[in-house]
This record gives C-alpha cells, structure tokens and sequence, in this order.
C-alpha cells in the first residue's frame, strides 16, 4: 500500500514548451542583457563599438568583484550593503597620506582593514544575530562618519602608482582590471563549485534550520563570507581609485546597491539555496551598460536612482511571485 | 514562542533601559553642560525630536507586525519637494498622496508578494529618493505660509511642536490601544498564524501598517518644511535609521508584537537627548553620525532573534 | 447511517463527498466521504499523517478543498477563512496553540471577532464575557492576565473557553488533552457531553483510544489519507479498531528485535536538560534501540536535544564511545557531535530536517562531509549514494530529483540516508516516522534495525506508543523530565507505559 509515494512525473510537456519553460528558469539578466544590447544597436548603435564595449567591461570589473561577495552573503541569507563605508575608509587609507608608509603596506592595511570590518558585521549578525541589513548600514554610518571627520583635518590623495596602473593600463586590447577581475572570479566559482564550503553555503541558504540540525558550522560559514565579502568590497575599492586617479570621499557609494540588484537579477534569491556566479556577473554588466544607455539619453544621477530602486524591486517582485507559484 | 517572550511590563516594550536610559542622561546633561535646562535648550530638544517621533511611531507600527520600512526616510525627502513644487491648495494633499501611494507599494509587495520587507523598501527608498533628486536638485522653494506658522507659531508659550508631538501619540495610542485594528497588528506580530486561525486579516492589516508609516512620514515633511521654510529633497536621509535606532533603543521589538507608544516616545527622547548632549558639547557633526552607527548596533543587537541572516 | 438519516431536525449535520486535498505531490486526504449528525460526538481518528488534522481544517477554514465538496445541513459550503467558517458556525479548538502570548486572555478570547461600542473596543465587555466562559468550564483566570504568563495547561484549557464562546453548532477539537493533566481533561469531557447535550456535532481527533471508547458515538478511521471506515463506536472492539487505523498485523510491521547488545554507545549521568527539570541519567548500548516514552511535552524533548547538542542542557555529563572504543564528551554542539559521528533527525522534516529545494544527492552529501575541512575539496562517492537509494528503496526519478518532490516516506528516507552514508555511531530520531504512510514505516524500521544490528545505536522519541512498543529493546517513561519507568521492549504494553508516564508510579514494573 504505497500509493501516496507517487513520484512527480517527468515533463511530458512538447518540446517548445519545455524551452520556453527553461527560459524562464533564466536569471533574468541573460533575457535583460540581450534586450539592452537589441535596444541599443536600435537606437544607440554606437554604444555596440567594441573599444566602447571594452570600456564598459572595465567599468563593471569594480561592480563585478563586490557582486561576488553579495552573492556570497546573499547566498547565505544575509547581506552587505556597508561596501560603500569600506570603499571610502579604504580611499582615505591609501590616498590621504595620513599614514606615512610605503604603497605595499598601505594596501596591505587595507586588507586587513576589510578583514576587520567583515569580521565586525559577522559578530553582530553571527553571534549577536542582529539583522544583517541593519549591521551594515551601521557600518556604512561609523566608517562614513569616521572618515569624513578625519577628511577635515587632510584631503585625500594621489592614488599609488601601482592602482593607477591596474586601473588605467591595457595588456593588448584586454584592461588590466578586467583580467583582475576574472583572475578573482574564475577560482572564486570554482572553489564554490567544489569545495566543502560551497556546499554548506547552498545547505544554509536552503534552510538555515536545517543546517543546524545537520551540523553545518553556521556561525563559522557567515564570518567566513562576511570576510570574503569585505576583501571583495577592498579589492572593489583598489580598482576604483585606480580609475579615478586619487582618493574621494564618494567613492564607492552606489557599490551596495548595485551589487544587490545585479545578484538579485541574476538570479540568486534568498531562500533557494541555488545561484551561481556566472548569472550575478552577466548581471553586473547588464546594469552598466544599462547606465550608459539611460546616459546616453541624457537621464542623469537622478534617473539612475530610480533605475537601480525600481530594478531590486521589480526583479525582488517577479522571483517572490515565481517562488510563490511553485 | 512563549519561553523567549522576556518579561516585560506587558506588550509595551519598557523595561530598566529604555526608561533608565533617558533619565539617566538628562540627569548627566544637566550636569554636565549649564546651558541644558535653559528653557530655550528644551524648546530646541522638543522641536528638533519632533520630526523624528512622528517618523518612529510610523516605524513603530511597521516593527510590530515585524517588518521594517528604510524607505520612510525618501518619503520625508519626496513630500518635502511636493511641499514646495505643487500649487500651495494641493500641497499637503499632494505629500500625503504620495505617503500613501508609496506605503501601499511597499504593503503589497511585502504582504501580497512575499518579498522580504527590507529587500522592498530599500528599493523603494532609493527610487523614491531618485524622484525627489529629479523633481529638486537643492534645498529651496517657497513654502506656503500656512505651512510655516502651523510648524512655528505658538499657543500662550506652549510652541505648536509640543502640539504636533501630543496629536501624533494621542492619535497613534488610540489606534493601537483602542480599536481592532490596533489589536490586529499586536496579534500578527506574535504569531502571524495563529492570529489567521483566530480570523484576523492578515494581508490587508499588514498593508494598512506600511500606509501608516509612510503617512507619518509625509506628516513629519510637512513639519519639518514648515519648521525650516524651504523643501529639501535629501531631508529625509537620516530618519529610516534613525527611527529603528529609536524604536529599538525604546524596547520595541523588531521582530514583531511587542513595543507601544511610550516605547517610541522614550526611545526617541534617548537620541534627541544624545544628539542635543553632543552639540552642546561640541562634537563633530560627523563623529556624530559615527556614534548614531553605534547606537544602531547596540540597538539592533539588544534583542536578540532567532534567525542568523537578513 | 440510518440512524443519522432519522434524526429529527438534523441541524448541524455535516457531510463530507470526495474531499481531496493535496500538498506539493503529497495526497494529504484523498476522496473522503462520511457524515456527521447533530447531538453527537464524533472520533476521527487515525496514525499520524492519516489526514486527520487536514480534513479537519478544511471543514474550518483554514485550508481549501482542492476536489470535493463539504456540506452543512445539506448546502454545500467553502470557507475563504477561520473567520468564515465561524459565521456558519464551526468553531475550532486547535491542536497547535493559538493563544498569543503577547495578548491578554479576554483579549486572545475574542481576537476576530471583538465586541465594540462607538467603533472603539469594548474591553469591558470582553473582560465580562470572558469571565462567564471560564467560569462555564470551571476554571477561574483573571482575564486580564498576559497569556504568556499562564501554565501550558491553562493555555490549552483558554483555547477550550475560546472555542465555547462562539455561538457555534459544530465545534472541532484536534488532539485537545495532549497537553492537559488529568483535572484539565475531565473538564474538558464535561464540556464537550454538555455541548453534545445542547444539539451540538462535535468532532474529537484523536488517537487515543481510552478517550475515544469513554467519549464518543461515532467513529471514523482514516488512513494514509483515505477514508477506512465510519461506525458506531459501539460497534467497535480496541483491537478492531487498532487493525482498521493500522491496517495490517503488527507483526509485520516490525522487524525483530536486538540479537545482540554490545558495550555502551551512550552514556547520560545526571543531565539536567532545561532549569526546574531533575537531572536524568540513563545508557544505550550498541546494538540497542532506546525509546524515550511518555505524554507529550514531558521532556522528552528536552532530553533529546540536549543530549544532541542543540539546546545544551544546564548540568550533568555525556559521553560516546565510538566503535573503535573511543571515548568522548557530547552534547556541547552539534557541531561537534556530528563530527564525532552522532546523527540527529528532528520531529519535522521540512522545517528542521531537510533542504528542500535541493537534490537528493545533495542532501545525503552533507552526511559524509562531516569530518571535512570547510576549505577541502567535496569529494563525493555518488556510488555510494545511488546505493544506498536503492538499498531504502528510495521512489525518485535519479539522485539529482529536488527533495521537495518526493512523497513523505521518501523524504523521510533521504534524512536517514544522510546519516547512513555518514557512517555515523549513534543516532538520535524524533519520531522516526512522521507523516510517513505505512508502507514506508515498515522499510524505514527495517532501516534502522539493519543498522543497529551493524553495530549502531539508536535512542529515539516517539508520540506514538505502537512504535515504542514494536520497535525499541527498552523503553525508558517520562515523565515531569524525570525517567520513571525502564520496560523492556518485548514486555511491553500500552499499560506498561502509560501508567508511569501518568501516574509516575513503578506499580506495574514491580507486578512484572
């Protein structure tokens, strides 16, 4: 008597459907960016040119990086939105001048720095188990608030030569920060993909209980990510002040933001446990390019706002009634 | 759910530190810094708490049935630049729109759709933020008069601040502790399941909590416009925090059903004194901000959750 | 049947035709038919995951039919809501608590449907009325009381008032006495034969017998979701009656017991699980099923999850020994547990147990990463797991099917699979067999001996007393947190167990 046992059958439905039905399984990045890109051939054909392209690439590779670390903590059911604090505390780290070292050991301070912050959001969210969103926007306060009060008593900077060159330099056709970027992302997915933690991040991001009553080191994995996610957001902020030349206390603040809306379209939700990397990245050039088309129609800081809030909530929106009819 | 509730007096959320604490630093202020009892020190603390208690009772309502909204504070700026951008007859009704029109997206989308609270508002903060940057570049515009006497004239020496405070807790007291609705939102920020068992309506009550916090955002810019005379798109920055850091500091409960009117009120004297405390002395204005992240982070981390997360 | 037919004005009658209700690929109730008259007390009883609970909550609101149709008085009805449901008269006294713990009594009393005077509440009178509903079952609370503040068995008698206060012609109570003590429910059964008296159907879930025999008119029996049988309950005999819920011979549906008991797997001395609760001291050997026996809610729990490692207990000692002989301190984390080779399966299994939208393989994986490092390489033997899945007999399309797609039994079966192929020392099961239907259970018993007889240990919880009875070597009862009673497994009966688990007296091992 095992008639309640039944299996859910396999698809039966004809092949065209199954397609369609594969495509909306997508990250909605994949579908976004190739309407973009028709968009733009359409109307701002120019924009298609491939040292434009290029640059584009080299504008994302920043965004690219700290969506990596979103898409950690995402994964994990938390989130980081104290990126724009790091990158500005990073800024004045390496560009004020205030600390009389050489280049080296600045950005080694740095990275130690982001250890220090990523480990500070993991007590409190781990141990304290106070919300995460609260936890990092806390942050962003403290460093904000820090730096701009030390900001008074000295400017920022030149950026060491060796960022300059990561940021402005080519190899061949390829920026330096781009193969920066991938150098960093292709391990990255890689050690998800096969490592031990990878797993416990998808069995915690499926259900956190679970995961406790499995034995999955819970506290251990969310200092683990928080860091990484911190070192990201340095990495992030190196490249940043590398573009621009020297040091400013606005650098990095769409960082948050931006990565949150690229992991959400690409198709990480919270509560699946599933995500990966490749969809949050394509996402993450999506929303540039995004951004220079609004530009190039002339809609300014403004209007990019408003893209970015509507993007989270529309794209929050169609995954939670996705979730919901399953 | 039983064993975790701590005993409190009842279902307001005070307990020895949310009262002590304020009390604690008046004592100290009144100590420290000779100017702080001065009567034009007090009318300063009253009218500068103003804005932000109006914004924490919203917050409040939105904290018991335990959700959040970080987008009140875009809603200060928004109804700020409508003040003064819409024909001066329709500027009230126009912010208090918008208040609606927005807590209604936010409701739906937390309560209808199932996306997390503050994944939506946080969305909706920037966009709304966006708008208000798109309607006003600066701080400027001319603020009906009616506006500016309502948030700066005063009755025999009480000034009209005092009154904005004694209407929004009178008005907040009798929705929570008077009417079903009031008891509703207790219910569904204890037990959302059990309160649907019982027959209240989930959906609907939870939407009406996020119009409520937006309507009191709107009601804190048309104070806050009046109070300064000029509309100002970025004016709203520092309240979403700042009203989960009150609301929190008071004893309310983020996570839902417990907290109260006396909670918000002491809750928001405790920063208003702390900010007063620190310009009286001499601080940094950015030191400041530092310390509000602290305080958030004391706050947040005072009642400890269940979940580790979002 | 017929006796209902003939009844005259049968106001409240209920009827069931083909109800169907289905979760994700689950048949919680699958085509249910039968009829309820007025002036009756009606049992509905069954296994756990009969479907119980489920058609129940159809009949009040809480969940649609998907197929079928209820009617009351012979017009079809459907309730959007409890709210609804209650305004045709069906009022319901749940198995879970509904009482909010922030809420005062009157308050919880009349949530829904609140008295009011010029649109405002009118605590006044919910306070009065309040009063006169605990007064009518003999329990005096003051009303203004925050119910967090009040004993669980108070709570459970409030959910009982609550339920009264509605002017209802169809009450339902669901599993009411799990969590009364004996005053609470001769209280209880005095209200209900007095709402029988008044004209009332009242359905009784339960599936304890005594109360069914003492109680009710009539009785139906589900099983696996499906409608068994509807008799008077005079009719009935206590055996009939087990076979009808179970349907087969018990017999069959264990496998033998222990053939050999080896040296002590677990060893507990004077561990006190939660403050106010004596210290508990007992041992499992290898080779040994142990139950943890006893009404609900006496600290079973408790004992279990301290002893797991997930709510550490307040004093007093543990040990493993490993079958290489090692000896080592447990219960301080799961964590470290797991790593020693302890596995734990909680009570629920799609809030606690398992990763629903993740695969199969998946979920078994984490079983035998538990000694890795977090920065290794995963390695999987998927061997090992498409064996093991054909060992448990597991009914799923391949090891990459998304657990949540799988029937309960074979949910089930995934969550041991973790800690099979962890190859784990000791296990630690809430209720084996949850929500499972019976078919499964008999695999899934024989799972857990094939891995006893290997050399593993099991202590186990269960709510129900068959599984005690057909499954451990020994039975350790309950009650108040304090272990009253040691039964030896093939002696025995539900008396045996619940006379200490009722009474805490050692009467009936003495006369053994």
């Amino acid at each position: 008597m095992t008639t309640t046992d039944a299996i859910s059958k396999p698809d039966a439905a004809p092949p065209a459907r199954r397609l369609w039905s594969g495509v909306k399984a997508l990250p909605i990045a994949y579908v976004g960016t190739i309407l973009l890109l028709v968009c733009a051939a359409l109307l701002r054909p120019n924009l298609l040119q491939p040292f434009l392209l290029l640059l584009i690439l080299r504008q994302t590779a920043p965004l690219a990086i700290a969506v990596i670390g979103q898409s950690l903590c995402i994964r994990i059911l938390s989130l980081d939105l104290s990126f724009g604090g790091v990158a500005m505390a990073v800024s004045y780290i390496v560009t004020s001048g205030m600390l009389p070292y050489p280049a080296p050991v600045l950005l080694l301070l740095s990275v130690l720095f982001g250890v220090a912050v990523g480990a500070t959001n993991a007590y409190f969210i781990a141990i304290r188990k106070a919300s995460s969103v609260m936890v990092t926007l806390a942050m962003v306060l403290i460093l904000g608030g820090v730096v701009t009060a030390l900001s008074q008593f000295r400017a920022q900077g030149d950026a060491p030569e060796i960022l300059r060159y990561i940021g402005q330099t080519r190899i061949g056709v390829v920026p330096v920060a781009v193969l920066v970027w991938f150098a960093v992302l292709i391990p990255m997915a890689l050690f998800m993909r096969y490592s031990v933690f990878g797993r416990y991040v998808d069995a915690i991001g499926s259900n956190p209980r679970a995961a406790g009553t499995t034995g999955i080191p819970h506290v251990k994995v969310v200092f683990v990510t928080h860091i990484m996610s911190s070192l990201f957001a340095v990495l992030s902020a190196f490249l940043l002040i590398g573009f621009v030349g020297f040091g400013s206390a606005t650098i990095g603040v769409d960082l948050a933001l931006n990565s949150l809306a690229a992991v959400i379209l690409g198709g990480v939700t919270f509560g699946s446990g599933r995500g990966g990397m490749l969809g949050p990245t394509v996402a993450a050039f999506m929303l540039m390019f995004c951004f220079n088309l609004l530009t190039s129609f002339g809609l300014g800081e403004p209007g990019k706002q408003m893209a970015q809030g509507a993007i989270i909530a529309l794209a929050a929106i169609a995954y939670a009634a996705g979730d919901r009819r399953r | 759910m039983i064993a975790i509730l701590p005993r409190r007096m009842g279902r307001t959320g005070l307990g020895v530190v949310s009262i002590g604490l304020p009390i604690l630093l008046f004592v100290g202020l009144s100590l420290q810094a000779d100017n702080f009892l001065q009567a034009q020190n007090i009318a300063n603390i009253n009218s500068q708490i103003t804005t932000l208690l109006i914004v924490a009772l919203g917050q409040l309502f939105v904290a018991l049935i335990g959700g959040i909204d970080i987008s009140v504070g875009s809603v200060v700026s928004l109804s700020s630049t409508l003040l003064v951008m819409v024909d001066p007859a329709l500027a009230v009704p126009a912010a208090l729109l918008a208040g609606a029109v927005i807590g209604l997206a936010n409701g739906v989308g937390v309560a209808i759709f199932g996306v997390h609270p503050l994944i939506m508002t946080l969305a909706m903060a920037t966009f709304v933020q966006g708008l208000a940057l798109l309607m006003m570049s600066g701080s400027g515009g001319t603020v009906p008069e009616a506006l500016i006497w309502m948030a700066k004239t005063s009755f025999g020496g009480v000034p009209v601040s005092f009154l904005w405070c004694l209407a929004a807790v009178a008005v907040t007291a009798v929705l929570l502790n008077r009417t079903r609705f009031g008891l509703h939102v207790y219910a569904i920020g204890a037990g959302e399941q059990s309160a649907a068992f019982s027959g209240v309506r989930i959906a609907s009550t939870r939407i009406a909590c996020y119009v409520i916090c937006s309507l009191a955002g709107s009601m804190a810019a048309i104070y806050l416009t009046g109070r300064i005379a000029s509309g100002d798109p970025t004016m709203g920055r520092p309240f979403s925090l700042d009203s989960v850091t009150a609301i929190a500091l008071g004893g309310v409960l983020l996570s839902g059903g417990i907290g109260g009117v006396w909670a918000a009120l002491l809750g928001t004297l405790t920063l208003g004194l702390i900010t007063n405390g620190m310009n009286l002395t001499g601080v940094s204005p950015f030191f400041r901000e530092a310390i509000t992240g602290v305080l958030l982070l004391v706050a947040v981390s005072l009642h400890r959750r269940k979940v580790i997360g979002i | 049947m017929s006796e209902a037919a003939s009844a005259p004005a049968a106001q409240g009658r209920v009827e069931f035709r083909n109800v169907t209700k289905q979760f994700g690929s689950t048949r919680a109730v699958s085509e249910v038919s039968f009829s309820g008259r007025a002036g009756s007390i009606h049992a509905v009883t069954g296994e756990n995951g009969a479907g119980k609970s489920t058609l129940m909550k159809m009949l009040a609101g809480v969940h649609v039919a998907d197929a079928g149709e209820i009617l009351i008085d012979g017009r079809p009805v459907s309730f959007p809501g409890t709210a609804a449901a209650r305004e045709e008269g069906v009022s319901t006294v749940f198995q879970e608590l509904t009482l909010l713990p922030n809420l005062t009594l009157a308050e919880n009393m009349f949530l829904g449907r609140e008295p009011r005077r010029y649109g405002m509440l009118d605590r006044q009178a919910m306070r009065r009325r309040s009063r006169d509903a605990l007064a009518s079952i003999g329990i005096d609370i003051d009303p203004d009381v925050t119910c967090g503040d009040l004993a669980l068995s108070e709570q459970h008698l409030v959910e009982v008032a609550k339920a009264s206060v509605a002017d209802s012609k169809i009450v339902i109570y669901d599993e009411p006495t799990a969590a009364l003590d004996g005053p609470g429910t001769e209280k209880l059964f005095r209200l209900i034969e007095e709402q029988k008296k008044a004209g009332k159907l009242v359905f009784y879930i339960s599936h304890r017998l005594d109360e069914i025999f003492r109680l009710c008119d009539t009785t139906t029996v589900l099983k696996d979701g499906a409608h068994v049988a509807t008799l008077p309950t005079a009719e009935l005999t206590r055996d009939r009656l087990v076979s009808l819920m179970v349907g087969r011979e018990l017999a069959q549906m264990y496998p033998p017991r222990a053939t050999k008991a080896g040296g002590a797997a677990l060893v507990v001395d004077g561990l006190v699980a939660r403050s106010g609760r004596p210290g508990v001291s007992f041992g499992v050997k290898r080779g040994e099923i142990v139950g943890l026996a006893g009404i609900e809610g006496q600290g079973q729990r408790d004992i279990m999850r301290a002893v797991a490692g997930l709510a550490p207990g307040i004093s007093g000692n543990a040990t493993a020994t490993d079958r290489q002989g090692a000896v080592f301190p447990v219960g301080s984390s799961i964590v470290a547990n797991t790593r020693a080779g302890i596995g734990f399966i909680p009570e629920d299994r799609k809030s606690e147990g398992l990763f629903l939208s993740l695969s199969i393989s998946q979920n078994i994986a984490l079983g035998m990463l538990r000694k890795a490092s977090m920065f290794a390489a995963a390695v999987i033997d998927r061997g090992r797991i498409a064996a093991l899945m054909k060992q448990m007999a597991v009914r799923a399309r391949d090891a990459g099917q998304a657990v949540a797609s799988l029937s309960g039994g074979n949910q089930q079966k995934v969550m041991f699979g973790r800690w099979f192929s962890a190859d784990v020392d000791l296990m630690l099961i809430e209720e084996p067999t949850r929500g499972v239907d019976v078919g499964a259970k008999a695999e899934i018993y024989r799972l857990l001996r094939e891995f006893t007889e290997n050399g593993g240990a099991i202590l186990m919880t269960s709510s129900e007393l068959t599984e005690h009875i057909g499954l451990c070597d020994r039975i350790l009862v309950v009650r108040e947190g304090a272990i009253v009673a040691e039964i030896e497994g093939a002696r025995a009966t539900e008396e045996t167990i619940m006379t200490p688990a009722l009474t805490g007296s050692h009467g009936e091992r003495a006369a053994a």
